[in-house]
């Protein structure tokens, strides 16, 4: 009979949860205020569709596209027909119809690294020693030949502006396991060369509520926003007026007993007590000892910025981040991956970048044990044609038919080459990956299925994976 | 069971191919199908699925057999039919997978084993009956009909009027709206809440109607009304919320989130559209005019057709071009940019105005409502040519039509005083002149103007004289052009030609060029002469010696150059210098034109050398200065020269007939000092002609120039003039071309399109199929009227009760929730249209209902019985969204600044009402977001509302808090402790703190400023009203309405 108070007892809990920047139960919350439910908050942990193979996930995010055919996708063919015209090909396929070259071999060299022989450029002397933990993915392929809509297709699986993006679905649909801390974190580069093209949307909740968005840790100033007391206030000051602040919303609480959301909202000056301390402490990547800082090359001045996000990362799925995705390189052309000019000292540049502090989150998490259940994620936007983009250095441009992925960690089979493009890596030939795909996959690791995880907007049920997807089974475990 | 039967049949009686006798249909035939469809289901249908569609109809369609469906199984491939109903043995299909035939089927992998094989020959043998096609894009269907059931779905069916029901408890009853409600509460045996208390009721309608707290005077004084009479007291405060100008601004934010309202492009650009926000001013006006909600939909469909004089009118097109765009698009993505951008209109008005997702209905038939996907095209083909533009508007055109008729009245005074001279005095002073002719001035000019031609413009350009003997270009500016100038001369020998090209404030740039950068070129002239009388040939005069006083170069652009050999690309032009200022240029005649007797002289000037670069504002003239000719020198009009031999002719003026009389004294006046100066007084006040003040607004219409932006640098055509009906929303799968239509479903009375289109006016600019559109919207006869009305009213209610009577507001098609009161929503919409679709009216009617006025208290017996209050047994607690929290905060604080309309800003600290901030799609504002405002990308009826510690963050550590927080401080600090406690309660949350509430915070303020004093704060008091001022910001009471 008392059925409500049941209920109720239930949500208090539940609602507390709910309270964090995330919490176990907001995946379902969304979809019980669908079904008229939420006005009872009959809220309750939202747990994954099945047993998960990764709990979180990092998305080394190398922004601007990087090139297959100088980084994973080794191919002989593209150097015997070094300078020869590439018969039929679409001048409009990159950017720039009217900078078409000749086929252009790799400026750099590739060698076979691991058990499993796979060979790898020389720009990545430290990740190549991870070879044997990595499933590459070449043959993926995307929609858009532009930086934006193919940056929303790879983060929201459509190349259109206002769409959730993958942090955001798998905060909806698992929540967060930090009360402290954002269920979904980005960090863009800090060496002001700018946020990738789109901006904040890449990272947006789209139609999802707000709550779902990705958290930008801004790499200057205040890393978010409300973080630090007022100046003129010290602690004790500001504890006794958040006392006297629960104190009169208890009373007003204990007049309005069944009045959940009061409670909550109680609770989320609590929590938020707490992410202030939370929070620039998981920053503090200098309380690591010193063989950890150099592990990732925080003493390396060419890629200490990288590897502090990198730690970052760690200390951040230590303390139950969900998903963090760390963006290599700002904008657009020698901000970026976007090697139009002078595609050597462009990939090498961001190669270093990234290299040294890579290898080292992955050898870090290896050793504490957290790799096989933390996702890691290495891709851009979409890959680079095989041909030059003529120029007093020549570079290339962008290639929506083919680039490559790995992916490495928690449910990832290692070792593994999956797709092939052609000879020469211009277009995804073998086992064609969508994005969707790529989605569906990481979905998959995390315990969810991606044609059940939707959610109710404007009368649609809508999907990550639109109405396509399928789970790459040849890379998990 | 039963609908696998009915599909096996229709597939049946279908199916058979033409030619093919009908089989008989056995008299055990539904039998055999039902069986058929069972074997169908166990394991023949997975067999086909995983080992054959794959090469017949999957990916390949092998040996053109396509065996998706029944039909395609039985058309059969290049090999016949697969399957003979009925008799396995003959069909193909059982002899190849039972390999008794080749080639073997499947040709890779294992054989069926011999069970499925046994159990396909028993299916065949039933009839091969289908559950479903085996894939599902595959349907085998024609295209989705809209069917008479369709049509009676409750939300696409006419208004339907019920008289208010009769209660039990008719003391409850204020009006129609109670009558609805009570009946419903009564039938589930509930009662409704006791009236909420006045405070809580005031503040309830203070959030609800202007999105601003009352201050504590205004809470004062409603509650001493209330005393008297609590009705009249509330309605009065109604009233005056309603008619006060934050009711726009409160309900106009509502409308943006449906609008997808931003100030910039989105995308990686993101480029600022900085004329977008008069829509938003043009929403806050609307509403607070109270303008019929009929209007409001059609002005933002199509106002720049219904009233392009009125600037709200076009304003208020600036809905349709509020949605992302993507300015950075290659070639590959220009038509299928275009389509998502008339998918973003379509959509949105769908969601906004009618609840409907229309845009499913892009890539297929709508899976659930009845929009069939050529509904979808023919409907986006209303906006084909519809595109963002920026242009300038008079936004006060009352203004400027009285300060026109200000400065006409003068104008008139002046003019009339002039007329009145020259009657009076111009011809006694003629006679004057004529008498006492000065001084003989002759021999004195140089140039002699021809003020007297006939011209002809080959391709209709229009001359209009000037008076001073140069003619302004009027009109059609052709592409290119050729002058003839024809006039009468006789006079000493001529020696050459002059041609003047003069600014004029009416051209770009002044000219003196007609292009858009002031600049003219002159291809070549030419000059003819022929004996006015006798018949002799017309000659050529051939001209030397060219000279003018700029050139824009001293090649092909040169003044030589417009009398070389090449007559269509050289010629004289005067960019890059000689733009604005009056330029001139002279040519002699290589031989004298002896002009003793009079002869007809023909000047030609062509323009063929650029597009469109005709000269402005040219004059002619001539001379018989003996050469060389300089290029400066005095002017005189031919006019003048003709009233003197005119008199030589006749020394009295009563000779002359009226006309020419009047040609005489009109050439005279020019002459006369006293004429002249009060001439000058006419011209002067003429050239001070007020005229518009414009503002740049960006409109969506069509025919004018489009917004600029980066793919232009790319070509991008910004429409395609036609739409095609696509398929799978494909732009490289083209099917035919569409022409104009509405949702069938929403169409009434056998009547089609042309029933709400018109023909195109004649002056129009635009083409006129969204007014027709406008038309259907708000037709509540035979249109989507009734849904219209339907949907606000509802988004009203929701907005009042916190859950709409549909509780899915953008969605009232079948996968929508149904109504909790359908009556009282039909009620309601009958009620807005009755009053002319305004909706105060309506706002007044819900918020003088008892079912609003209730208390919020929560009641566990009654929530057993309807939990989520469906049926409105209280008013349901809510919390505040980010605009009226953020506001409050301001008002409270007395930090708010009124000032209404106009650009907003990013600034996060702004003082004005949060309606005013620029809306840019990649800097949103963090504290708006935080609190659930939406992003402005698709159209949004409902806004979540979450609780989140960021917010706690907000109200602990953000600047503008604290700035409030200090702001009422500053008012506090002038009060002893305890009043000022009891003020900043008054102030923040309406009511007076109890006695514990006073205790604590009193002990809180004294503890704060104590510990302030300690680290050496002079300002310590106020530091410590500042953190108890932000405590009561922090209270659930602050961000909740009971």
């Amino acid at each position: 009979m008392d059925k409500i108070r049941e209920i109720k007892k239930l949500t208090r809990r539940a609602m507390l949860q709910r309270c964090g920047m995330g919490m176990g139960s907001l995946g379902l919350w969304s979809l019980l205020q669908q079904e008229g439910l939420a006005g009872q908050s009959t809220l309750a942990p939202k747990h994954p569709h099945f047993a998960p193979k990764a709990k979180s996930v990092i998305w080394i995010f190398t922004n601007g596209g990087p090139s297959q055919v100088d980084t994973w996708d080794y191919k002989p063919a593209l150097a015997k027909r070094d300078g020869q015209t590439l018969e039929g090909f679409d001048r409009f396929t990159g950017f720039f119809s009217n900078s078409v070259g000749g086929l252009m071999k790799s400026p750099f060299e590739f060698k076979q690294h691991g058990q499993c022989g796979k060979h790898i450029s020389s720009i990545f002397p430290h990740l190549a020693k991870h070879v044997d933990r990595m499933a590459f993915i070449h043959s993926g392929h995307t929609e858009s030949n532009n930086h934006s809509p193919a940056l929303f297709m790879m983060n929201c699986g459509l190349p259109r502006m206002g769409y959730p993006c993958v942090g955001s679905w798998v905060t909806y649909g698992l929540g967060s396991s930090s009360d402290s801390l954002p269920a979904f974190v980005v960090m863009s580069d800090p060496k002001g060369r700018g946020l990738p093209k789109g901006h904040a949307a890449n990272w947006g909740a789209g139609f999802l509520p707000s709550v779902y968005q990705g958290t930008h840790f801004r790499p200057t100033g205040d890393p978010i926003d409300n973080l630090y007391r007022p100046k003129e206030m010290n602690p004790d000051q500001q504890r006794r007026q958040l006392d006297l602040l629960r104190h009169l919303n208890q009373k007003h609480l204990d007049a309005n007993p069944y009045e959940e959301e009061l409670a909550a909202r109680i609770e989320s000056f609590e929590l938020a007590y707490r992410m202030q301390s939370a929070a620039p402490e998981a920053l503090a990547v200098d309380q690591e000892p010193e063989h950890i800082q150099k592990l990732y090359g925080l003493d390396d001045d060419k890629c200490k910025h990288i590897a502090s996000q990198c730690l970052t990362a760690r200390r951040m799925i230590e303390r139950g981040v969900r998903f963090v995705q760390i963006y290599s390189g700002g904008m657009e052309n020698q901000r970026s991956w976007d090697g139009h000019n002078d595609i050597k000292g462009n990939h090498s540049q961001f190669a270093v970048e990234t290299d040294k502090p890579v290898a080292g989150l992955i050898a870090d998490l290896a050793q504490r044990g957290l790799l096989n259940e933390t996702l890691i994620v290495w891709g851009g936007e979409f890959g680079r044609l095989p041909i030059a983009q003529k120029g007093s250095k020549p570079g290339r441009d962008h290639n929506p038919h083919a680039y490559t992925n790995w992916m490495l960690g928690g449910g990832i089979k290692g070792g593994v080459s999956y797709g092939e493009t052609d000879e020469i890596g211009h277009k995804a030939a073998v086992n064609k990956v969508t994005v969707n795909d790529l989605h569906a996959t990481i979905l998959h690791l995390l315990g969810m299925d991606h044609e059940r995880l939707t959610y109710r907007y404007n009368g649609r049920d809508f999907r990550l994976t639109d109405v396509a997807g399928k789970v790459i089974r040849e890379v998990t475990s | 069971m039963q609908i696998y039967l009915m599909a096996a049949l229709i597939a049946i009686l279908t199916s058979v191919p033409i030619g093919q006798a009908q089989a008989e249909v056995r008299p055990d035939h539904a039998k055999r199908m039902a069986k058929g469809l069972a074997v169908f289901q166990d394991g023949v249908s997975q067999a086909l699925k995983q080992r054959c569609v794959k090469c017949h109809g999957g990916d390949k369609i092998r040996g053109e057999l396509d065996i998706t469906t029944h039909n395609l199984l039985l058309e059969g491939g290049s090999e016949g039919p697969a399957v003979v109903p009925g008799s396995a043995k003959t069909s193909r299909l059982f002899r190849l997978i039972s390999h008794v035939e080749k080639p073997h089927m499947p040709p890779k992998g294992e054989k069926l084993p011999a069970g499925l094989i046994a159990k396909f020959a028993e299916w065949i043998d039933l009839g091969a009956p289908y559950a479903e096609a085996l894939l599902d894009s595959k349907l085998d269907r024609g295209e989705m009909q809209i069917t008479k059931s369709d049509k009676e779905y409750w939300a696409f069916l006419p208004l339907k009027m019920t008289s208010a029901p009769k209660v039990e408890n008719s003391q409850w009853v204020s009006n129609e709206v109670d009558h609805f409600v009570l009946s419903k509460l009564e039938a589930a045996g509930l009662e409704p809440n006791s009236p909420a208390q006045h405070r809580d009721l005031l503040r309830r309608v203070y959030f609800d109607i202007i999105g601003l707290p009352p201050a504590p005077e205004e809470v004062a004084s409603f509650l001493s009304a209330s005393d008297i009479n609590p009705r009249a007291a509330l309605e009065s405060v109604v009233d005056q919320l309603l008619n006060s100008p934050q009711y726009g601004e409160r309900w106009g934010r509502h409308w943006l989130d449906l609008a997808r309202y931003a100030d910039s492009f989105g995308f990686e650009q993101d480029t600022d559209r900085n004329h977008a926000y008069h829509y938003r001013d043009f929403v806050i006006k609307a509403l607070n005019d109270d303008m019929p909600y009929d209007q409001f939909v059609r002005w933002q469909i199509a106002g720049d057709e219904i009233a392009p004089e009125n600037p709200l009118a076009l304003m208020a097109t600036g809905f349709l071009g509020a949605g992302v765009f993507p300015t950075q698009l290659t070639e590959k993505e220009f038509e299928s940019a275009r389509y998502d951008e008339l998918d973003d209109m379509v959509g949105t008005m769908g969601t906004a105005m009618l609840g409907m997702t229309i845009g499913c209905a892009r890539c297929h038939d709508h899976k659930f409502d009845p929009i069939p996907t050529r509904d979808y095209y023919r409907l986006i083909t209303t906006f084909a040519t519809t595109i963002r533009s920026e242009i300038d508007v008079d936004l006060n055109p009352e203004l400027t039509r009285a300060e026109l008729a200000k400065w006409q009245l003068v104008h008139d005074k002046l003019a009339d005083g002039l007329a009145r001279w020259e009657n009076e005095y111009l011809r006694e002073r003629l006679v004057a002149w004529v008498k006492n002719p000065p001084a003989e001035s002759a021999g004195k000019f140089k140039w002699l103007v021809l003020d007297d031609l006939k011209i002809k413009s080959l391709n209709g350009a229009g001359f209009k004289s000037l008076g001073d003997g140069s003619f302004l270009l009027t009109g059609n500016n052709p592409k290119d052009d050729r002058w003839v100038f024809t006039t009468e001369s006789k006079s000493k020998p001529l020696t050459g030609i002059r041609i003047e090209a003069l600014a004029h404030e009416s051209m770009k740039h002044n000219g003196p060029g007609r292009a858009n950068n002031g600049n003219f070129a002159l291809s070549d002239i030419r000059v003819f002469v022929e004996p006015l009388e006798g018949g002799s040939k017309r000659v050529a005069v051939k001209l030397t010696n060219p000279q003018a006083t700029f050139e824009q170069n001293k090649k092909g652009l040169s003044v030589a150059s417009s009398i070389d050999a090449d007559k269509m690309k050289t010629g004289w032009a005067v960019d890059q210098g000689g733009i604005g200022k009056d330029q001139t240029a002279v040519f002699e005649f290589s031989e004298p034109i002896d002009c003793t007797d009079a002869i007809k002289l023909t000047v030609e000037l062509d323009f063929f050398t650029n597009t469109s670069h005709t000269i402005g504002r040219p004059r002619l003239a001539i001379t018989s200065h003996p050469k060389p000719i300089p290029l400066k020198g005095s002017t005189q009009m031919t006019s003048i020269t003709k009233l003197r031999s005119a008199f030589k002719d006749a020394d009295n003026l009563d000779e002359f007939s009226e006309k020419d009389l009047q040609m005489l004294l009109r050439s005279y006046r020019t002459l006369d000092s006293e004429w002249l100066k009060r001439d000058a007084k006419l011209k002067a006040h003429l050239a001070a002609k007020p005229k518009p003040q414009t503002t740049k607004v960006q409109v969506s219409s069509e025919g004018y120039k489009p917004i600029k932006h980066n793919a232009d640098g790319r070509g991008f055509p910004h429409f395609y003039k036609d739409v095609h009906l696509l398929r799978r929303g494909d732009t490289s799968q083209k099917q035919e071309k569409m022409m104009q239509g509405f949702l069938r479903v929403l169409m009434r009375g056998a009547k089609d399109e042309e029933k709400w289109q018109q023909p195109r006016p004649n002056w129009a600019r635009t083409s006129f199929r969204r007014k027709a559109l406008a038309n259907w919207l708000t037709d509540i006869d035979n249109g989507a009227g009734p849904l219209l009305a339907r949907v606000i009213v509802n988004r009203l209610w929701k907005h009042h009760f916190g859950r709409g009577i549909v509780n899915t507001p953008n969605d009232f098609g079948l996968q929508g929730k149904v109504p909790t009161h359908p009556e009282l929503l039909d009620f309601l919409a009958g009620e807005l249209i009755n009053n002319g679709w305004r909706l105060k009216p309506l706002h007044k009617k819900i918020v003088m209902s008892y079912a609003y006025g209730q208390s919020a208290s929560f009641s566990q017996d009654k929530s057993l019985v309807d939990a989520e209050n469906q049926l409105y047994w209280r008013c349901t607690p809510r919390r505040l969204e980010a605009e009226p929290i953020r506001d409050s905060l301001l008002k409270v604080s007395g930090l708010l600044d009124t000032t209404m309309f106009g650009k907003g800003t990013l600034d996060p600290l702004m003082k004005r009402r949060s309606i005013y901030f620029q809306i840019k799609r990649s800097k949103l504002i963090p504290t708006m977001q935080l609190f659930d405002s939406p992003e402005p990308l698709v159209g949004q009826g409902a806004r979540p509302s979450t609780i989140i510690s960021p917010q706690a963050l907000m109200f602990m550590n953000n600047g503008l808090i604290r700035a409030a927080a200090m702001s009422l401080a500053g008012k506090l600090e002038t009060e002893a402790n305890s009043q000022a406690v009891m003020v900043g309660y008054e102030t923040v949350i309406a009511r007076a703190p109890t006695l514990r509430e006073k205790q604590a915070t009193l002990a809180f303020i004294t503890k704060q400023e104590d510990s302030y004093r300690e680290v050496g704060r002079n300002d310590a008091r106020k530091l410590a009203l500042a953190d108890f001022a932000q405590v009561l910001f922090g209270l659930n009471e602050f961000v909740y309405v009971n």
